[in-house]
């Protein structure tokens, strides 16, 4: 059970992570901000999903870390929310 | 008309000024009397009953026409086509032929342009590049 | 204030998904329609955690469609590289 959860969540980081670097390197290229800030929700959707993975399958009971994965859900929807409404017109 | 007559310089001026075909018939409309000031609902009537402008619309466009040194706007909020330049003049030339010679590329090349930006989040996933 | 940080969460997971439905409409990209989807469930996941509260939470299974949200955006990305063409840049 632990080798299944450990694959599913760390499924979830890597492909959060995969989805910032594409978004970098394409802001790299077009240098169209739009992408800067949905790299930067994805970097915050990484973090949150490390912290997940930490606080469900390395220490799932010695740490509670929901405040912290909140604080970076909601910061990288807040890039992400603030890039579609002013760069996406 | 050639497709070369889209520029890359004409292009950013559909992208900044131009983002919608409405915009682009207002602009027209106003481009073809220079001389007159018009108040700014009966600029968005005269379209009608072929286009129909919100309020909120027409306030957008205008900004952005005035913005881009197309128009001048009065005190009164009437509003007269004055291109800042004879590049901006040029332009809008070139829009009035494309919108009369070859309509349904200029419109495909407004909508293109206001959706670029959209589109290159989704490109931006694309492995290879080209 | 975590109820309240869940529900802003949520909330913005959901208006994060009607901005891609937005974009598919526009563009007719259906990379963007997936990625729709994929917030819906990153939405759907949040609101349950939250509901189930913390104890139940740590069983994880509200996690699975957090899982699944991953999942199919990156099908969304696999698609998006094998499709071939696909609709027009141009088209409205």
């Amino acid at each position: 059970m632990v080798t299944f959860e450990f694959i599913l969540y760390g499924f979830a980081v890597l492909t959060s992570l995969g989805c910032m670097l594409l978004l970098f390197r394409a802001y790299a290229a077009t240098a169209m901000r739009l992408l800067l800030w949905s790299a930067l929700c994805f970097v915050c959707l990484s973090i949150n999903n490390v912290l997940l993975f930490v606080d469900l399958v390395v220490l799932p009971t010695e740490v509670d870390l929901r405040p912290y994965r909140l604080f970076a859900a909601l910061a990288g929807l807040l890039f992400l929310l603030y890039g579609f409404i002013w760069e996406a017109e | 008309m050639e497709d070369s007559a889209f520029s890359d310089e004409f292009c950013r001026f559909i992208q900044t000024c131009v983002t919608s075909v409405d915009a682009a018939e207002l602009l027209l409309k106003l481009a073809r009397q220079p001389e007159r000031w018009f108040e700014p609902p009966e600029l968005a009537r005269s379209l009608a009953p072929a286009t129909t402008i919100s309020e909120a619309d027409l306030a957008r466009y205008l900004a952005q026409f005035q913005a881009g040194g197309l128009v001048a706007i009065g005190p009164d909020k009437r509003i007269q086509y004055r291109p800042a330049s004879g590049t901006h003049a040029k332009h809008v030339e070139m829009l009035a032929q494309a919108y009369k010679e070859r309509p349904v590329t200029l419109f495909r090349v407004i909508y293109a342009l206001r959706d670029l930006k959209i589109q290159s989040f989704a490109d931006a996933f694309k492995l290879i590049r080209k | 204030m975590i109820e309240f940080m869940s529900g802003a969460v949520t909330l913005g997971f959901v208006i994060a998904a009607v901005f891609f439905l937005r974009f598919w409409r526009r563009t007719s990209d259906r990379l963007f329609l997936v990625f729709a989807l994929g917030f819906f469930l990153l939405a759907l996941n949040q609101a349950l955690a939250q509901w189930l509260g913390a104890a139940d939470e740590r069983v994880g299974y509200a996690y699975l469609l957090r899982v699944i949200g991953f999942v199919i955006i990156l099908a969304a990305i696999v698609d998006k590289n094998l499709a071939r063409g696909g609709p027009g840049r141009l088209r409205r």
